[in-house]
């Protein structure tokens, strides 16, 4: 019964799938951060978490916020400090819905 | 039965071995039971020519000179095979060297191709003379291929044994089913079948059985009945196996009633129903929630006799667990050990998930404790009810506790256990160590990436909203 389940609630939505691991043209800021052109939200998503764990920048008292770092501030709207709660909306933002598909 | 991987199947049916230990045909009986039995080491001595990109062929050690077919070519294979019999003096001389040399071209060439190469090998090394495994390598091969629309390759092949001097029979038959059903072509094996039927080479149980579990499970129940009808004109009536096949096909589909209506025709066709009927309409009830239901069939159990395996208790424990009635399944674990079964890794999950459900999270970590005392190792199904129990039922630390040994000890979460424990953590404003378990669940490959990353953000937006209405802090 429950293999249904699970595959189920990944192929729920396969318009929200798209949109996690279709290849797009990134922006510039992000293009910078990234060092490549094209990328998904889901890897892009990976690869600033990656960044904050790597550079420590988690807040030492309080792990649930980050204290951005210049190169971070480009790409989070410029805030120096973002919540983790914050972080896949932001990420999201880069990548606006594609009209007609 | 049939229940044995392909793969298994496919060494039985080809592989020399068998042919050594039992001269010439062995009976499909004997080829069922088999598999388990070929010795180790000879196998892989004759996988080795097996076809390049064959899933055993990481375990090919080439002790004789190895024929990888790369190319379908007809020339290119026939000049192989001349280079290998003009340089070597101690040919092999049983057919199954050549019949593995056949095997391995047949997986990348056609039919016609195939028994062209045979001819040659035949005509190049008169000492080989081909056995009846070497026609059901063609057989096989023009049954396999997907995308031909007519049977008359497979008659070509059939025809061809015919006037070689082995007429089709049972295990041919066999053979040609299990590889039309493997690729689809369902319609074309019970034509096949028929036809064969009306030629003296009947299906035996096994085949007959296979046939109607794969209708089953990819045709339709009403396609199944029809060729159990029409197997009826050739004296061949469904037998135990067959009820039970269609009784778990029932089951499956939550149609009890037709499932208790099939008891009834099995009784009266005078099969006395075994513990395997049993346990199957037992977990359908199981499925459904119908405790009391999965008890009257225990209850009809003992009526007739039926000892009770223990597979009927872990069913039994599953069902009542799930159907909320868990003191009665405690009891039955009780019974259980008493009547001389060891409760299982099954037994005590199902018991456990039964407790969560109850909301006594506590109780069934006591349970877990008690399970390792009795020598019974929990698997990752245990772990992973736990903590979704667990978490559900706010004894967030605890979880976290049992999260991070199973962390230490690399069990994979599962879809529930997963999402569940993030909404906790997030609940409690705890969203780093959610991130942590996020990196946990895409490095230790529990779940798809998108799956992890989709339950992380919609937990992270319900808690947004969450924290807008003011809900949690």
């Amino acid at each position: 019964m429950l293999p249904q389940r699970l595959k189920k609630a990944v192929t729920d939505n396969p318009k929200k799938v798209a949109s996690l691991i279709d290849i797009v043209n990134l922006p510039t800021m992000l293009r910078d951060f990234m060092g490549q052109s094209q990328s998904s939200q889901l890897s892009c998503f990976k690869r600033v978490w990656g960044y904050i764990k790597d550079n420590n920048l988690q807040d030492p008292v309080n792990r649930n916020v980050v204290n951005c770092d210049p190169k971070l501030k480009s790409i989070l709207l410029g805030k120096s400090t973002i919540d983790l709660t914050e972080l896949p909306p932001m990420i999201k933002l880069h990548f606006p819905k594609q009209p007609g598909s | 039965m049939g229940r044995i991987p392909q793969a298994f199947r496919k060494v039985a049916a080809q592989s020399p071995v068998s042919t050594l230990l039992k001269a010439k045909t062995s009976s499909v009986l004997q080829e069922e039971k088999a598999p388990p039995l070929v010795p180790h080491l000879q196998r892989k001595k004759n996988f080795s020519q097996k076809k390049p990109f064959a899933k055993n062929d990481s375990a090919a050690k080439t002790t004789v000179p190895s024929f990888f077919f790369e190319s379908a070519n007809l020339s290119d294979a026939k000049s192989l095979f001349n280079s290998f019999i003009s340089s070597t003096t101690d040919a092999p001389s049983e057919p199954s060297f050549y019949n593995s040399i056949l095997q391995s071209f047949s997986s990348v060439s056609s039919v016609q191709d195939s028994i062209f190469f045979l001819n040659h090998m035949v005509k190049q090394h008169p000492p080989f003379c081909p056995n009846r495994f070497t026609y059901h390598t063609l057989l096989k091969q023009a049954c396999s291929s997907a995308d031909e629309q007519s049977l008359s390759g497979v008659h070509n092949v059939l025809n061809l044994m015919t006037n070689s001097g082995f007429p089709p029979n049972q295990v041919s038959t066999d053979v040609a089913a299990r590889a039309l059903c493997e690729c689809g072509r369902e319609e074309d094996a019970v034509e096949l079948v028929k036809e064969l039927s009306t030629k003296n080479s009947l299906p035996d149980t096994y085949t007959y059985n296979f046939m109607v579990r794969h209708l089953v499970k990819k045709r339709s129940v009403s396609s199944a009945n029809s060729f159990i009808n029409d197997m009826k004109d050739f004296g061949i009536n469904p037998d135990l196996v067959t009820y039970t096949i269609m009784i778990d096909n029932v089951c499956n589909t939550k149609n009890l009633r037709e499932a208790m209506r099939l008891l009834r025709v099995l009784s009266e066709k005078g099969f006395k129903p075994d513990c395997y009927v049993y346990n199957t309409i037992m977990k359908g009830y199981a499925h459904l929630s119908q405790g009391g239901d999965v008890l009257g069939v225990y209850k009809r159990m003992l009526d007739e006799e039926v000892v009770p395996d223990h597979i009927t208790y872990n069913t039994l424990i599953f069902g009542l667990s799930k159907s909320g009635r868990v003191k009665d399944a405690k009891k039955f674990l009780q019974v259980m050990t008493e009547k001389g079964h060891t409760p299982d890794a099954i037994t005590y999950t199902s018991l456990m998930n039964g407790m969560c459900r109850e909301g006594d999270a506590l109780g069934a970590l006591a349970l877990l404790g008690e399970m390792e005392r009795k020598g019974c190792s929990p698997n990752s199904c245990t772990y992973n009810t736990l903590l979704l129990g667990l978490c559900k039922g706010r004894q967030l630390n605890e979880g976290v506790k049992l999260y991070e040994m199973m962390k230490k000890c690399d069990i994979k979460l599962e879809t529930g256990s997963y999402g569940t424990l993030l909404r906790a953590l997030c609940r409690q404003g705890r969203v780093a160590e959610a991130y942590e378990v996020f990196d946990y669940a895409i490095e230790s490959k529990s779940i798809p990436d998108i799956a992890a990353y989709s339950t992380l953000e919609s937990t992270l937006k319900w808690l947004k909203k969450a924290r807008e209405q003011g809900l949690v802090v």
